[in-house]
């Protein structure tokens, strides 16, 4: 006998994922998830986003790993609330996941939040967690061609920062290829070039994150 | 390795509607995958295969129909498929495309005992 289903495989990650932005939507936050390759740069990121947001927006972070706390002292050194998920074997932050952080976090007093995922070009696509948007980082040493091999992510991203500028004169990496990869899956991604060595990028970056936040308090928003 | 929670929600979803019919097996899974979610069909079903060991869906068959990218352009509004993520409009090279599939990962149907 067959009986006709119907039914969204992560029907019950988006549920949970539903309920975690109503949360934030009382709570005035802009949340973001932030994904990359292992290494790209998204705890520097967040290092250098701390520093330039200080005094002017408040930023929290729930950080996600397979071992270890090192991400999350490592931001917790600017005085940002920070709480480490470590999922074990999973390859990725769901929203059940990142529900059981959000009582360990006074989110009332907290205006972005940023959702770092376990570094992963794959998975963490996969699963909304709630997030306003999705933003990805891809750095110089992955390559140009990144954007054709792991379409799923360049997708389903409003941002790509493209990381370690500095690095280009050392490597084949093709600013022009890389920007129209990406364009090609995605016509409508914003992207930023910068590096959190020498600080290229970073107040493009917190322009960018600055009017996003604004227009989503103002009930703006984009698509 | 997504595929591994993916399997279980696939083998929750399935025990679900299977005992609320009072099945006492399930043999066939029918599930929809678009393109876009990077499924490995080999990987998936050898992940099923484990979840699903000593549940009444052992042994069940995982059917993955693979659903290719396709898209709609927001200028001429021809609708086409998308080879090689080539999100250009085939007929007026128009960049604004909306992702009409490939996107989905849906159960369809379950067949019982």
């Amino acid at each position: 006998m067959k009986i006709n289903i119907l039914q969204d495989v992560l029907q019950a990650n988006d549920r949970i994922a539903e309920e975690n932005r109503q949360f934030f939507k009382k709570n005035h936050n802009m949340v973001l998830n932030l994904m990359s390759s292992p290494g790209a740069g998204k705890t520097s990121l967040l290092e250098k986003t701390a520093e330039k947001l200080a005094g002017k927006l408040r930023l929290g972070v729930i950080v996600g790993d397979i071992e270890t706390t090192r991400d999350a002292d490592r931001i917790s050194k600017f005085n940002i609330p920070t709480i480490q998920l470590t999922t074990g074997t999973e390859c990725h932050l769901d929203a059940n996941m990142v529900a059981s952080a959000l009582p360990h976090l006074e989110l009332d007093k907290i205006d972005i939040l940023v959702i770092e995922n376990v570094g992963n070009l794959v998975c963490p696509a996969e699963f909304i967690v709630g997030e306003d948007f999705k933003i990805m980082i891809l750095s110089i040493p992955e390559g140009d061609e990144k954007p054709l091999k792991y379409p799923l992510m360049f997708h389903e991203s409003a941002l790509m920062l493209i990381n370690k500028t500095d690095l280009l004169q050392y490597t084949n990496f093709n600013l022009e290829s890389a920007r129209a990869n990406a364009r090609k899956i995605n016509p409508a991604i914003d992207i930023i070039e910068m590096s959190c060595i020498n600080g290229t990028g970073l107040d493009e970056w917190v322009s960018w994150l600055t009017a996003r936040y604004h227009e989503k308090l103002s009930g703006a928003g984009r698509a | 390795m997504h595929e591994m929670g993916i399997a279980q929600n696939i083998l929750d979803i399935a025990l679900s509607a299977a005992d609320k019919e009072g099945a006492s097996k399930i043999t066939r899974i029918n599930l929809v995958a678009g393109e876009l979610r990077g499924i490995v069909p080999l990987q998936l079903t050898f992940c099923f295969g484990l979840v699903a060991k000593d549940t009444m869906a052992g042994g069940a068959y995982l059917n993955i129909e693979e659903v290719p990218v396709s898209g709609h352009c927001n200028d001429c509004g021809s609708d086409f498929s998308i080879k090689e993520y080539e999100y250009v409009c085939p007929t007026c090279s128009s960049t604004k495309i909306k992702v009409t599939g490939g996107t989905e990962l849906s159960i369809r149907d379950i067949e019982i005992e």
